[in-house]
C-alpha cells in the first residue's frame, strides 16, 4: 500500500511529524517499508509566465526571455530549453534560490552574465529540480498556476510517499480511510472521512442484477450513468495523488475507480452499458466456459470460479478482473458502475491459479468492508459527474448473504496471562473504543470479560486471541517488559552413548576435511550416474533444470565441489557434507518423524582428491588413495567391529569399492570414484569417497573396564601365504573366532608380493600379542597358540606358513 | 726425586695437549704403559734398600695416582666435548613446519547452528530435527494456513511431483519441501507432553533465488509451551538469546506487531548493534509470537491449559551478521577459499 502523506493527512492529521508518524505505523504493525520525499529540497522557485522569447544575440542555442515571476517587474532570463515559448508557465529559480545539485549538495542561483547578457534567474526543467529525469525542456506548468506562487506549494512537493508492507490480516488498511482509522486509534486524532452524500438520480435508468451465488456475493451495488464524457481530462490533483500512490493515470473513468478504491478500499468496476447483453447474473462458472480478460489473457473457467455473467456468458471474474468484451473505453457514453462485496473464500487463491494478481483480488481475498458499497458508489458517482458529466440513475443494492459479525468474548485475565502484563480494564475499553469495536464489559474481578462486536471493515477478529492481539498491539509492544521466563531447573544431559552430528563434523574437520553445504536438489544426471537412480524424486516446480530432483546420494554434490575447487587451481581438495538424502521406500509408514513411502536419512559423506598430504618438506608427494580415506572413515566409526565387503556401486571403481557394515548392518559405501565419472566430471585425478548413514555413527558404547595384566606379554610374528583373492578381513575374522583367551591383539604389519612368494599369492605378516592376567605365559604355551592359529588358516584358506 | 716430579709434570702437560681420546691413550702408554716412564721408575725400586724403597715407593705411588686421576679427568673432558660436538651437529631448524595432515574446518552455518544449540540447551531446550519433504498438513494446515489462505502466498513452495500423502480427512494432499522449520513444532509437540522447550534447526526451501534469497536456506525454530509462558517471556528469552549470541549487552532489540497465521499476537523482531559497520540500523532478525490456540490444539494440547511462544530465525542471517559475510551465495558454493576462513 503506497500513498502520499498529504492524502493521509487530509483524512487524519495528528500533531506529529513525518518520521514520528512512520515510526508509529511501523510499531503498530503497519510496517513502513520506505518513506521518501516526493522531491528533493529546493527553495526560491516560483511560477513564472513567459512574456516574450527572442534569440540570444551571441549564442545560437540560447534564448533571451522576459518572464513575469510576480516580482513586480518583468525579468530578463537567458534560457537554453528548446520548448520555451511565450505564454507558457514554467518554474523560475530566482536569484538566491537553492537547487538540488547533482551530487546531493545544494547550489545557489545567482545573477550571471551569459554570453554578454545578464540573466536574472533560471527557468528549470524537471531534472534540474530533481523531480524526474526529464531534461528535454522546461517543466510545463498548468495554465491556471498563479504567477509568483512558490512552486513547492503549487505542486505539493512538501510531501512524502509512504510505502506500507501490510500483512495479510490487515486488509482494512488497504485504503487511505483504513490507514487513517488506524492512525486515529493510535493517536486519538479524529478521522474526517470523505463525504459521500447520496447523489440524486436524474432519471430512473437501472440495470437488472441477480445474485445466484448468495454466499459468495453478499452484495452487488450498481448504478447506471448515461452520457458521460469518457475522454474528459483527469484533474491534476487526482492524477498527482494516484501517481504518488503508484497508479498510472489511464483515463477519467479508470482513474476515478482507482481513486475510490485507494481512498475507501472498495474495488469498483465500470461496464460499457451498451455492450451488456441482458441482465447481470453473479454465479459460479461452468465447466467449458472461458473468458478474455481486460489484460487480453484468455482463461478457462470451472465451477470454483465466481463469475459476473450476462446473456452472452461470463463477462468478468468476480472480484478479480473484468472481461474485455464489456470494457469501457474512450468511446463509451453510458456506463454501469459496480460496487460489490465478494466473500474472501469465494475469491482466495483463484487469481493465483491463473498466475496473476489484481488490486481487486488482493483486497477481496483478504476482506473488503461490506458496509461501504453504497457510500463508494456515491463517492464514485460524484467524481464521475464532476469530471465526465452524465446523468446518474438510482443506486440498486442487490443483496446476497453478508457476513455476520458475531460477538467475540475476551477474558481480561486471559489477556493478561497471554501478554504477560496486567493491562488495566479501563485501558482495554479505551483501546476497543478507539478501534471502533462495539463492546460491553461483563463480570467482575477475575471473571471480567468483554463482549466485542467487530466492525464490518475488520475481517481478522473472530476469536479471543484476535482481540488479545489488538490489545497488545495498541497498548504497545514496546511497553511490554522483557522478563526471562522461569522454568524448573531440572538437569538435562545427552546420553553418554549418543554422539551429535556436530561431533562427527569435528572429527572430519580434524582429519583435514572441510564442510560444504550444497543444494538438496540436483541435476537428474547426477542421480543417474552416481546412484543409478532412474526414478528420482522430482520437484514439480524446480528453480532451474539442473536443480530438478531430490538427491538420494551426496556423492554428486561432493564431486561437483571437487571440480569447482580444482577449477580454481586448488589441487588437493578434501570436503565433506552432513545432510539428508531422499529415498522412495514403499515400505515406509507414516510416523511421528516420517512420511509414508519416503525415507529421508541423514548421511555423512566425504571426498578427497589430489595429494595425500599437503605439500610439505621431507615427505614425497603421492596421490591420496583408498587406504588413506579408509583410515579417515575409521576415525569416524564407533569403536567396535566394522566390516568391509567388496561390492559394486554405480559411482565407484568396481575393483575399489566396498560396502561398509557397522554392527553387522549395512551402513554405507567407500571407494574410488569410477574412472568413467572422473573423466565425465573432469576431475584431474582419482577421487576417493565415502558415504555413511549418520544414525549408526551416533551410537557409541559406554566403555567397560577389563583387567590390565601385570605379567609380561609374549609377542610372536607369523607370515602366511594365501591366494591374492583372500581378503585380510576374512583371515582376521577366522583368527578372532578361534582366538584363545590369552590373545590380546592380532595386527597386520606387512603385505608382500614378489620374489619368494608364488605368483597369484601374497604374504601377510601379522603380530600376535599374548598375555595372561594371572601368570607369565611359557614359550611352549605361546608356540601352541601360534600353531593353532596357523592350523586354522591352513584349513580355512589353504594358507602356508612362511619360514 | 725431582725425576718423579718432572715425570708427573710431563704427563699432565702431555695429557692436556692430547686433543682426541686415541691420542690420549697413546700418551698414557708413555707414562703408565709397560715400558712407560713411571713403570720404569717403579722397576728401579727393586734396586733400592728396604728403607729407601718404602719412601720412594710411596712417592711413586702418589705420582701414579695423580697421573691416573689426571688421565681420568682428561678422558671425561674429551668425552664431554665430543658429546657437545655431536649435539651441535644434530641441531635442527626448529622453525621448519611440522609434517603430516593439515586440519579442515566446519561450515559457518554449522558453527552458528551448534552455537545456537548450546545457548538454548543451557536453559534446558531440547534439540529436534525432522523431515524436509513434508506434507501439506504439517507445513500449512496444522499451522493455521488452510488451502487458499492469503498467507500461503508469502511462501513460494516447492512441490514434489507425483507424490501424495493421505491426509487426516482421507483426502490426498500434496508433498512439498518445507518452507519453514515450523512443522517441527507440531511434530515435536505431538510426540511430547507439556512443558515443551525445544529448538529445531534445519534446512528449509522456497522458490526464490537472487542475491539475497537462496532456494535453500536454514532456520531455527523455537517453541516453549507451559502453563503461563507469555509474550513478555518471549521478549525476555529472545532478547537474552541475541545478546548471548552476539556477546554484547549493548544490543538493542525491538518487537513490532506483525502477522503469522500460527501465532497471535505475532511479532517481527529487529535488532540494532551499538558498534561495528551496521551500528544504528534496525535489522530484521526473526518472526515470533504466542502460539495460536488452533495450533496448540493441533499439538494435541488444550489451549486453556497450555500456552507459550514460538519463533523462527534464519541461520544465514545470524551467520552473516556474526562473521560479516555480505553475500548469501557464498554459503552454498563450496569454495574452499571462503570455507577455510572459518577453520
Amino acid at each position: 500500500m503506497q500513498f502520499p502523506e498529504s492524502w493521509l493527512r487530509a483524512l487524519v492529521d495528528p500533531p506529529i511529524g513525518t518520521q514520528e508518524l512512520a515510526h508509529l505505523l511501523t510499531m503498530s504493525g503497519l510496517e513502513v517499508e520506505s518513506c521518501v520525499p516526493v522531491a528533493p529540497g529546493f527553495s526560491g522557485v516560483v511560477v513564472a509566465r513567459v512574456l516574450s522569447v527572442q534569440r540570444h544575440p551571441n549564442a545560437e542555442r540560447l534564448s533571451l526571455c522576459t518572464v513575469d515571476a510576480g516580482q513586480g517587474e518583468a525579468l530578463a532570463i537567458v534560457c537554453g530549453a528548446p520548448n520555451v515559448a511565450p505564454d507558457m508557465k514554467v518554474p523560475c529559480a530566482l536569484p538566491g534560490a537553492m537547487l538540488p545539485g547533482k551530487d546531493g549538495a545544494p547550489f545557489e542561483i545567482r545573477k550571471v552574465t551569459m554570453r554578454g547578457i545578464e540573466s536574472a534567474g533560471m527557468l528549470c526543467s524537471a531534472r534540474e529540480l530533481g523531480l524526474s529525469d526529464d531534461h528535454s525542456g522546461l517543466l510545463t506548468l498548468a495554465a491556471q498556476a498563479s504567477v509568483g506562487a512558490d512552486l513547492r506549494q503549487v505542486l505539493g512537493l512538501d510531501d512524502h510517499v509512504f510505502l506500507l508492507k501490510l500483512t495479510p490480516n490487515r486488509a482494512d488498511c488497504l485504503s487511505l480511510l483504513g490507514v487513517a482509522r488506524e492512525v486515529a486509534a493510535l493517536t486519538g486524532a479524529g478521522v474526517r472521512p470523505p463525504e459521500t452524500p447520496p447523489v440524486p438520480a436524474r432519471g430512473d435508468s437501472t440495470f437488472p442484477v441477480r445474485i445466484a451465488a448468495a454466499r459468495a456475493c453478499g452484495r452487488f451495488g450498481a448504478r447506471v450513468i448515461r452520457n458521460v464524457d469518457a475522454t474528459a481530462p483527469v484533474p491534476e490533483w487526482m492524477k498527482r495523488r494516484l501517481e504518488r500512490a503508484g497508479q498510472r493515470s489511464i483515463s477519467a473513468l479508470v482513474d476515478v475507480t482507482n481513486y475510490v478504491m485507494l481512498e475507501l478500499g472498495q474495488p469498483l468496476h465500470v461496464y460499457d452499458l451498451d455492450k451488456l447483453a441482458g441482465g447481470i447474473e453473479v454465479r459460479f462458472g461452468r465447466e467449458g466456459e472461458s473468458l478474455k480478460l481486460l489484460n487480453e489473457q484468455t482463461v478457462s473457467i470451472d465451477g470454483s470460479v465466481l463469475c459476473i455473467t450476462d446473456g452472452s456468458g461470463p463477462i468478468g471474474l468476480a472480484g478479480i478482473m473484468g472481461g474485455n468484451s464489456t470494457k469501457a473505453g474512450f468511446a463509451t457514453r453510458n456506463i454501469l458502475l459496480e460496487s460489490a462485496f465478494f466473500a474472501p473464500e469465494a475469491i482466495a487463491g483463484r487469481a493465483r491459479r491463473y498466475n496473476f494478481a489484481s488490486d481487486a483480488s488482493h483486497r477481496f481475498e483478504r476482506g473488503v468492508d461490506f458496509g461501504n458499497c453504497v457510500a463508494s458508489i456515491e463517492r464514485a458517482t460524484r467524481l464521475i459527474l464532476d469530471v465526465c458529466g452524465g446523468e446518474p440513475g438510482p443506486v440498486t443494492d442487490t443483496q446476497g448473504e453478508l457476513p455476520v459479525r458475531s460477538t467475540v468474548r475476551m477474558r481480561v485475565a486471559r489477556a493478561r496471562r497471554v501478554i504477560g502484563v496486567p493491562v488495566d480494564t479501563r485501558e482495554i475499553a479505551g483501546i476497543f473504543d478507539r478501534l471502533g469495536f462495539a463492546h460491553r464489559l461483563e463480570g467482575a474481578g477475575d471473571a471480567e470479560s468483554f463482549e466485542v462486536t467487530p466492525p464490518s471493515h475488520r475481517f481478522d477478529i473472530a476469536i479471543e486471541a484476535d482481540l488479545i492481539e489488538e490489545v497488545a498491539r495498541v497498548h504497545g509492544f514496546e511497553r511490554i517488559p522483557a522478563h526471562p521466563p522461569r522454568a524448573a531447573a531440572a538437569m538435562r544431559a545427552r546420553s553418554e552413548s549418543q554422539r551429535t552430528l556436530h561431533a562427527l563434523r569435528r572429527i572430519l574437520a580434524e582429519r583435514d576435511y572441510r564442510e560444504v553445504i550444497s543444494h538438496s536438489f540436483v541435476d537428474a544426471g547426477w542421480e543417474a550416474d552416481f546412484a543409478a537412480n532412474g526414478e528420482p524424486i522430482r520437484l514439480a516446480n524446480p528453480i532451474a533444470n539442473h536443480l530438478e530432483v531430490m538427491r538420494s546420494t551426496l556423492i554428486g554434490s561432493l564431486v561437483a565441489s571437487l571440480r569447482y575447487n580444482q577449477n580454481r587451481d586448488i589441487e588437493r581438495v578434501r570436503v565433506f557434507e552432513v545432510a539428508r538424502v531422499y529415498l522412495r521406500d514403499a515400505t515406509a509408514q507414516a510416523g511421528p518423524l516420517q512420511l509414508a513411502g519416503l525415507r529421508q536419512p541423514m548421511r555423512v559423506a566425504a571426498a578427497a582428491c589430489g595429494a595425500a598430504l599437503p605439500a610439505q618438506w621431507g615427505t614425497a608427494r603421492r596421490d591420496v588413495d583408498f587406504y588413506d580415506v579408509k583410515a579417515d572413515l575409521a576415525a569416524l566409526l564407533p569403536p567396535g567391529e566394522a566390516r568391509y565387503e567388496p561390492a559394486p556401486h554405480p559411482a565407484l571403481h568396481p575393483g575399489r569399492s566396498a560396502r561398509v557394515f557397522i554392527g553387522g548392518a549395512p551402513a554405507g559405501w567407500i571407494g574410488e570414484l569410477h574412472p568413467r565419472w572422473q573423466r565425465k566430471y573432469e576431475l584431474a585425478g582419482p577421487a576417493l569417497v565415502f558415504e555413511i548413514d549418520a544414525q549408526p555413527l551416533l551410537q557409541v558404547p559406554i566403555p567397560r573396564y577389563r583387567e590390565v595384566s601385570r605379567f609380561p606379554p609374549v609377542v610372536r610374528d607369523c607370515a602366511v601365504v594365501v591366494p591374492n583373492a583372500v581378503p585380510w578381513q576374512d583371515l582376521l575374522g577366522a583368527l578372532n573366532e578361534a582366538r584363545p583367551a590369552a590373545v590380546q591383539d592380532i595386527r597386520l604389519f606387512d603385505l608382500y608380493r614378489g620374489q619368494g612368494v608364488d605368483a597369484g599369492g601374497k604374504s601377510l605378516a601379522f603380530r600376535v600379542v599374548m598375555q595372561d592376567t594371572s601368570r607369565t605365559l611359557t614359550d611352549e604355551e605361546a608356540d601352541a597358540v601360534m600353531a593353532g592359529l596357523s592350523e586354522i588358516l591352513a584349513v580355512r584358506f589353504g594358507a602356508k606358513v612362511r619360514a | 726425586m725431582s725425576d718423579v716430579e718432572s715425570i708427573v709434570k710431563e704427563a699432565l702437560e702431555q695429557f692436556s695437549r692430547a686433543g682426541a681420546p686415541a691420542e690420549l691413550e697413546q700418551v698414557k702408554a708413555r707414562f703408565l704403559g709397560r715400558s712407560g716412564a713411571l713403570t720404569e721408575a717403579l722397576k728401579g725400586l727393586s734396586r733400592l734398600g728396604t728403607g729407601e724403597r718404602r719412601a720412594a715407593g710411596a712417592l711413586l705411588n702418589a705420582a701414579k695416582e695423580r697421573i691416573e686421576s689426571a688421565l681420568e679427568a682428561r678422558r671425561r673432558a674429551l668425552a664431554e666435548s665430543a658429546t657437545e660436538a655431536r649435539l651441535r651437529e644434530e641441531a635442527l631448524d626448529v622453525t621448519l613446519p611440522g609434517r603430516g595432515r593439515g586440519r579442515g574446518g566446519i561450515h559457518p552455518i554449522s558453527r552458528t547452528w551448534e552455537r545456537i544449540e548450546e545457548i538454548f540447551a543451557s536453559v534446558g531446550f531440547d534439540i529436534a530435527d525432522g523431515p524436509e519433504i513434508e506434507t501439506d498438513w504439517y507445513n500449512f494446515t496444522a499451522l493455521n494456513q488452510p488451502e487458499n489462505h492469503p498467507a500461503r502466498s508469502m511462501h513460494d513452495t516447492f512441490y514434489i511431483e507425483g507424490m501424495h500423502a493421505l491426509g487426516a480427512d482421507g483426502r490426498s494432499e500434496p508433498l512439498l519441501l518445507r518452507t519453514h522449520t515450523s512443522p517441527m513444532q507440531v511434530r515435536y509437540a505431538r510426540m511430547h507432553e507439556a512443558p515443551i522447550r525445544v529448538i529445531a534447526p534445519g534446512r528449509t526451501y522456497r522458490v526464490d533465488s537472487d542475491a539475497t534469497h537462496s532456494p535453500m536456506f536454514h532456520q531455527v525454530e523455537g517453541l516453549w509451551i507451559d502453563e503461563d509462558i507469555s509474550f513478555a517471556d518471549l521478549k525476555g528469552a529472545y532478547t537474552d538469546f541475541l545478546r548471548r549470541f552476539f556477546e554484547t549487552d549493548a544490543l538493542q532489540v525491538r518487537f513490532r506487531p506483525s502477522f503469522f497465521p500460527f501465532t497471535e499476537p505475532s511479532a517481527e523482531i529487529d535488532m540494532m548493534f551499538a558498534s561495528g559497520p551496521k551500528r544504528g540500523q534496525w535489522l530484521e532478525i526473526s518472526g515470533a509470537g504466542q502460539v495460536h490456540p488452533d495450533v496448540v490444539r493441533n499439538f494435541g494440547l488444550d489451549p486453556e491449559r497450555s500456552m507459550g511462544f514460538a519463533f523462527g530465525t534464519g541461520l544465514e542471517r545470524l551467520a552473516m551478521l556474526r562473521y560479516g559475510i555480505t553475500d548469501l551465495r557464498l554459503f552454498f558454493d563450496g569454495d574452499l577459499r571462503f570455507l577455510s576462513q572459518f577453520d
